[in-house]
């Protein structure tokens, strides 16, 4: 079987015969090496980039990739160490220019030289992970030419100078920063940060912190924002023309720190010309501008939103407690809505319609107005007074514009009942002596209160309305079946019901006999008619004022003369009196506002009404919850009354004590905080 | 013992008689007032009025046969010199804590005699406050009878405010009112109280 030995059959690969020149890679880079002197000489036109890109395709391909490597990068970088030292000669301005011109050279030469050396760069440098050719040109050039000793702080010195000439007003080459800029910005960020960006910041935060100390100094705070609004709006331009525009948040915040936010207090305070200052005088421009600069630094809004506050609060408890104010309360209600008027504008027109200087403005209205326990009885005088005249004349869409304001304000009460109370009174005044101007005008108030405070608040009111018109028609009805009264005295009747309408007192009245008796009397004294009538003081006073101080209807004369009674004044018939008309209609002067006495019996009339409607609430709520501690009961019962008024928490807590006496309630026998409800 | 205690039981009946008026059948006024004197007790001595608590006493001055017997009965008495023995063990009953509370608040309905009266007056609340509470907590009782003679907010007194102050006085140090919460849910009387201690002190 020996001769069936086979022989296994191999076919070897076929072997080039390489030319195995001991010379070859010196001498292929040396052309290639003269090359790379050629391009940065500026002589690349004669040579073949063919022929080159072949001799560095071949090194790489016969393992000389390390070689080639490696040249280039001697031989790059005493190019570059030239190429420095030119720079480095180069005198004054032409410094930047020089640097400038070279970095061109560099990049076409480096974009030639990535072009010979593409397969290099393509496959040999991957694979043993060495930098890429454009990328190790431009690191070549950071540290021979940026980081050199002699170039690095004389850039940076230079381009400081520069922004800092442009910033106290000359013109510079700023095409040239912009590609310098550039060029720290394609050497890579930390370039940029490091060689530029940092120290521009401080330098910048030096010059305005220096420069803010000197104008705070000597301007006023108006001038002073101006300054730091231009200032700011350079620094923006300047990011524009040829700073990386991720510096520009960064050197804002160096702007707004410096100028704005380490002055922000001194600025609001200002003597003379503050925040405070400009609220007074409308300054609308002003304003705004603290508005949009104050806005760009932390706690800046919330300064601004609480010094206004403070003032706010501060004239408006002047305002409402002022007693020259106190004397008319149309004027004092008339002062509000102005205030208001002014701030409204002044928000919109300069603090951007912001949302929380809205709520802060609301806030301190809200906080003044409840300071002067006469606001509520006051807005419903104003209103009263705008029914009776004051809106003669006006149209439509402005008596809207007035009630709508008077709403705002009875927003602002705490103590709507106390309002309604007045309103009520004041109503009743205003239909029963046919004063008021506008019947569409007092029903569209009822519909704004309604849609406010809900169908009970505004039921009796509009009760009172409906007893009008019927009495109306009732006596139309009258007349019609009774024609032949139509020459006879006129007889007005209203009906009433009880329960809608403010009750009064049953007033005596002594008539008219002892009127008569006046007469022949002729001269009376206040005191005696006082005890003549009966008549209770307050209404005799508004009687007598009516009759004796109102011109045109002086039907009694009275000495002093003066527009109040007092209780020596003597009261004569008026002879002088005449009038064309038959019959001499007086009405009473319009509803003033209370004296002292009255106010304390309407206050407590409305703390009376308010007990039963704070037991229902605490029912109500203990009727649902079964057991509530203290503290909550307190805090739902405010809750569910506020709309009303502020129940005050010792009275919510009298309320609550009552109810356990009359055993709505009892306390729980182990937590004492806590109230059960009895079914 | 059967014997006996029917017999015990006879014999406190007739003590009973002793002192009861004859048509209404009770211990009045006057018998109480002769027991006292019997007993060597002043008739507005607290004593008199834990007797009355331990014979669960419907009606001030008072005492049913019902009411008799059975608070006789607890106390073993059935003459009066054991009556009058037993007193000071009574005194001792009524100081343990937890019987104290119950007499405490017995002793403010004890005090309304008339139908669907549920308040004292000022003056009668402040002699009652001495006598239950004087020797606990002689100081507080001092000082709130003072306040309540000179306020003008409250003429009467209901059982809220009574237990409320016995539990102020048990849990708020005194006189700092250190401990004293007016946002808790104290009557609102113990408010005005210590706001007025308060102002007084400083």
């Amino acid at each position: 079987m020996s001769n069936q030995k086979k022989r296994n059959f191999q076919i070897d690969a076929f072997k080039h015969r390489v030319v195995v020149d001991p010379k070859y890679a010196d001498k292929t880079w040396k052309i290639l090496e003269h090359a790379i002197h050629e391009i940065y000489n500026h002589n690349a036109s004669g040579l073949s980039f063919e022929e080159l890109y072949r001799n560095a395709y071949n090194m790489v391909l016969h393992k000389f990739g390390e070689k080639l490597y490696n040249g280039l990068v001697a031989t790059m970088t005493s190019h570059l160490k030239e190429i420095s030292k030119s720079i480095e000669a180069a005198q004054g301005d032409s410094f930047l220019e020089e640097l400038n011109r070279k970095w061109n050279d560099h990049n076409k030469a480096l974009q030639m030289i990535r072009d010979i050396l593409m397969y290099m760069d393509r496959t040999y440098i991957p694979s043993v992970h060495k930098t890429p050719v454009h990328e190790l040109g431009l690191n070549l050039w950071r540290d021979n030419i940026i980081h050199s000793s002699k170039i690095q702080t004389r850039l940076q010195n230079t381009l400081l100078e520069l922004v800092h000439r442009e910033r106290t007003g000359e013109v510079i080459d700023r095409g040239l920063m912009r590609n310098i800029v550039k060029m720290l910005m394609d050497l890579g960020s930390s370039v940029y940060q490091e060689d530029f960006e940092k120290p521009f910041l401080e330098v910048s935060a030096e010059f305005y912190s220096g420069e803010s100390q000197k104008f705070i100094e000597c301007c006023d705070c108006g001038d002073y924002l101006k300054k730091a609004e231009k200032r700011l709006n350079e620094e923006i331009e300047r990011v524009t023309h040829y700073l990386d525009s991720k510096s520009e948040v960064r050197i804002n915040n160096v702007v707004e720190k410096e100028m704005i936010a380490n002055h922000m207090l001194r600025l609001v305070h200002m003597e003379n010309s503050g925040l405070v200052n400009m609220l007074l005088d409308d300054k609308f421009d002003d304003l705004g501008r603290m508005y949009n600069l104050f806005r760009r630094v932390p706690d800046g809004l919330s300064t601004i939103r609480e010094v206004m506050t403070s003032h706010l609060r501060e004239t408006g408890k002047q305002l409402v407690s002022d007693p020259e104010r106190l004397k008319d309360p149309v004027e004092f209600v008339q002062c509000l809505l102005d205030e208001k008027d002014k701030y409204d504008s002044i928000i919109s027109n300069a603090f951007n319609n912001d949302k929380t200087f809205q709520n802060a403005l609301n806030s301190s209205f809200e906080y003044f107005i409840n300071l002067n326990t006469r606001s509520p009885e006051f807005i419903s005088l104003f209103v009263d007074d705008k029914l009776r005249k004051g809106l003669k004349g006006v149209s439509e869409e402005d008596v809207e514009i007035i009630l709508d304001k008077v709403m705002m304000l009875f927003r602002y009460l705490q103590e709507k009942d106390v309002f309604e109370k007045y309103y009520k009174q004041h109503l009743a005044k205003r239909l029963l002596s046919g004063k008021t101007v506008s019947d569409d005008a007092e029903r569209s108030l009822i519909v704004k209160l309604k849609t406010e405070c809900g169908y009970q608040f505004t039921s009796k009111l509009e009760g009172m309305f409906t007893d009008m018109k019927t009495s109306q028609d009732t006596m139309q009805g009258f007349y019609a079946s009774h024609p032949e009264l139509g020459d006879g005295p006129t007889l007005v009747v209203q009906v009433l019901t009880t329960g809608s309408w403010p009750t009064q007192p049953g007033v005596p009245c002594n008539l008219p006999a002892e009127m008569s008796a006046l007469c022949e009397k002729f001269r009376l004294g206040y005191k005696e008619i006082e005890q003549a009538t009966e008549i209770p003081t307050a209404d005799l006073k508004r009687c007598l004022q009516s009759m004796a101080c109102v011109k045109g209807k002086n039907v009694l004369r009275k000495e002093p003369m003066s527009k109040d009674i007092g209780e020596e004044d003597a009261f004569f018939v008026n002879d002088k009196f005449t009038s064309k008309f038959y019959k001499v209609k007086i009405g009473t002067v319009v509803a003033q506002k209370e004296s002292e006495p009255e106010k304390q019996e309407t206050r407590q009339r409305v703390e009376e009404d308010r007990k039963p409607q704070i037991e229902a609430a605490v029912v109500r709520i203990m009727k649902s919850r079964r057991v509530l501690d203290h503290n909550n009961i307190i805090t739902e019962v405010t809750k569910q009354l506020q709309s009303r008024f502020l129940a005050n928490p010792t009275e919510i807590k009298k309320r609550i004590e009552s109810l356990i006496e009359r055993d709505f309630l009892e306390r729980d026998s182990v937590d004492r905080k806590l109230y059960r409800y009895l079914a | 013992s059967g014997k006996a205690s029917s017999k015990e039981m006879e014999r406190i009946d007739n003590l009973f008689y002793s002192y009861a008026n004859r048509s209404s059948g009770m211990i009045d006024p006057e018998g109480i007032e002769t027991l006292c004197s019997d007993m060597e007790v002043d008739h507005t001595d607290v004593r008199i009025l834990m007797l009355a608590w331990k014979m669960r006493a419907e009606k001030q001055g008072y005492f049913t046969l019902e009411e008799w017997r059975q608070g006789l009965k607890s106390l073993r008495a059935d003459t009066l010199n054991k009556l009058k023995k037993a007193l000071p063990d009574l005194e001792k009953e009524v100081k343990r804590p937890s019987n104290f509370v119950d007499f405490y608040n017995y002793a403010f309905r004890y005090c309304l005699t008339e139908e669907k009266q549920k308040s004292i007056d000022i003056e009668s609340i402040c002699q009652l406050l001495d006598l239950v509470l004087g020797s606990h907590f002689q100081a507080q009782v001092d000082y709130f009878i003072e306040y309540l003679k000179i306020q003008s907010d409250y003429k009467v007194i209901n059982m809220d405010q009574w237990m409320g102050f016995y539990r102020f006085c048990n849990e708020i140090s005194f006189p700092d009112f250190s401990n004293y919460d007016p946002e808790l849910a104290w009557p609102l009387i113990l408010d005005n109280f210590v706001e007025w201690m308060r102002a007084k002190r400083t």
